[in-house]
């Protein structure tokens, strides 16, 4: 339809207010000094220098690497076994489908406050639990690697969009692929690795790719309010070092500098599923 | 039954507990006495529930405040973004294919930046705008429809609609805005309810806008008071679930609405 463009005009004013201009803003601002109280001061990359001797900026370079490596396989796998569960038309199956998304449903805060106290070493069923059996005391979140493990499992329980878009995947496979199957006697758990896997296969690797993109997102407020970013900087996440340089410090140049490194990452995360993807397509 | 079935029925009732248990969590440590020193076993269940705690946390974070801000967003954001998501779907459904093109392309493009990757930039904005510190800032998301993911859904459905529909639209004369205003907007009732129960949900729970661009206490809004909670003794940990549980309530009330129409999408195709 002719002019049916000026709809979208809204729309487009949006994205490029809140979307383009602050991502070339971003850049911009990554070269100057820049405290909010003064104006920005040109600085060249000096910002981007100082990362390279910045150890805290590699530690929460290598937390998000766990973070990532840790919550992105486990929440695509719980994604895609939930919808494969639940993709049956049956009553059970029907009743669980909102149940698998209603934690995602939860104010991330709130949840927060709901780990504070479920891992609390002293008041927590957690450890109130291990001490009645017997299995000693029980501390996840002074130990480094426990606090980077604790959280990044903790994200697996929002796992609501995935899902959905893994019961979709699932529920375009034509059902004459498993009649087929069944016809050459093939065993369930041939079904699932030779026709099923195969043909979900890139829905799984979009849904992994955003996943890391998110995952900038998903550990920020827990380590902001679960773990403080600690113990000893082991869930300082790059997000929280850039909220803390930015915000607490009020260092907007190496804040956006920091910015400018999520957004490669994020761009490399996404090229590289972008090229799988072809590479699954064309052979 | 069989192995295979009785494998099935342990794995739906593995599934159901998993997820049923941060809410069920929630609720029960909502409905525990505070200030006990830590208990010496296992003692989950609350006898008898401190239904108090839901008073006592008004009293110790100005929550009714923060609720009544988190509602002015809501009131303002919800409506803005149907009305730009469902303007910008038909742009989608009914434009010719360049449009298209770029619209889709500028919305996928949209949902793969990675959000804190924004902070920054917006503070910028927002400080040197004046949105600083006003509620406008929290709104603001609406303008791009808070999530490209509504327009594109908005896209789908009006994509189904009869393409004689639109001829016949053209053929009366009617231009872009009348046929969105007469004939697409009112068939996409549905999808309507759908993104604004999602959109509802979203600004309800957004935690991170307001921390970033609010100042003062008298604008913040429902989940920022969670964040004065977390501060609170553990042994409190009754008075400060009772404050999630209010803000969780609204969220997830509207979910459960909007999985109706989520779910038949999802899974009927």
């Amino acid at each position: 339809m002719k002019g049916a463009g000026r709809l979208a005009w809204p729309y487009l004013a949006g994205l490029a207010l809140l979307v383009a201009l602050p991502a070339l803003l971003a850049a911009g601002i990554s070269l100057t000094e820049f405290s909010a109280l003064q104006p920005p001061v040109f600085v060249g990359v000096a910002n981007f220098a100082r990362m390279l001797d910045d150890e805290l900026f590699w530690t929460s370079l290598g937390n998000s690497a766990v973070y990532v490596a840790v919550s992105v396989p486990l929440r695509v796998a719980a994604a895609a076994g939930c919808a494969l569960l639940l993709a049956r038309r049956t009553r059970p199956a029907g009743a669980l489908r909102p149940l698998v998304y209603l934690p995602t449903a939860i104010p991330e805060p709130a949840l927060a406050l709901l780990w504070l106290w479920v891992l609390n070493p002293l008041y927590g069923p957690l450890a109130g639990a291990l001490r009645a059996l017997g299995l000693g005391s029980f501390d996840a979140l002074t130990d480094p690697w426990s606090a980077r493990i604790a959280l990044a499992v903790l994200a697996a329980f929002q796992i609501g969009e995935g899902f959905v878009v893994a019961l979709a995947a699932r529920r375009v496979i034509p059902t004459s692929l498993y009649e087929a199957a069944a016809v050459d006697g093939a065993r369930p758990g041939q079904v699932l690795r030779r026709v099923t896997l195969p043909l979900m296969a890139p829905a799984l690797l979009l849904l992994g790719g955003r996943d890391v993109v998110l995952g900038f997102q998903t550990s920020f407020v827990p380590a902001l309010l679960v773990t403080e970013g600690g113990p000893r900087y082991a869930t300082t996440y790059l997000p929280v070092y850039a909220y803390r340089q930015a915000f607490s410090y009020f260092r907007l140049g190496y804040g956006a500098a920091l910015s400018v490194v999520m957004f490669a990452l994020s761009a490399g995360a996404v090229y590289v599923l972008y090229r799988l993807g072809r590479r699954w397509r064309y052979g | 039954m069989s192995r295979r079935g009785a494998l099935r029925a342990l794995a739906l009732a593995l599934v159901a507990l998993v997820f049923s248990l941060p809410p069920a969590l929630l609720v029960v440590g909502s409905l525990r006495q505070p200030g006990l020193p830590p208990p010496d076993g296992f003692d989950l269940v609350p006898v008898p529930p401190r239904f108090s705690n839901y008073e006592s946390v008004f009293a110790l974070v100005p929550l009714g405040r923060m609720l009544l801000n988190s509602v002015i967003v809501v009131v303002l954001a919800v409506p803005l973004t149907v009305l730009i998501a469902s303007l910008a779907g038909f742009a989608i459904a009914a434009g010719r294919p360049r449009l298209r093109r770029l619209l889709i392309g500028a919305s996928v493009l949209a949902l793969l930046v990675p959000a804190g990757a924004l902070w920054v930039p917006r503070f910028v904005l927002f400080r040197y705008s004046g949105m600083q510190d006003s509620l406008g800032a929290l709104v603001a998301p609406a303008l791009m429809a808070t999530s490209p993911f509504y327009v594109l859904l908005f896209a789908l459905t009006y994509a189904r609609l009869p393409a004689t529909l639109l001829d016949a639209a053209r053929v009366e004369g009617l231009g872009p805005w009348r046929t969105w205003w007469r004939i697409a907007w009112p068939l996409s009732r549905p999808t309507a309810f759908a993104v604004a129960l999602l959109a509802f949900a979203v600004h309800w729970s957004n935690f991170i806008d307001p921390l970033l661009y609010l100042t003062s206490s008298e604008r913040a809004t429902a989940p920022l008071g969670l964040r004065a909670l977390a501060t609170l003794e553990p042994a409190n940990h009754g008075i400060f679930l009772a404050g999630a549980v209010i803000v969780t309530l609204p969220a997830v009330i509207a979910f459960l609405i909007a999985s109706r129409t989520l779910f038949a999408r999802a899974t009927e195709v």
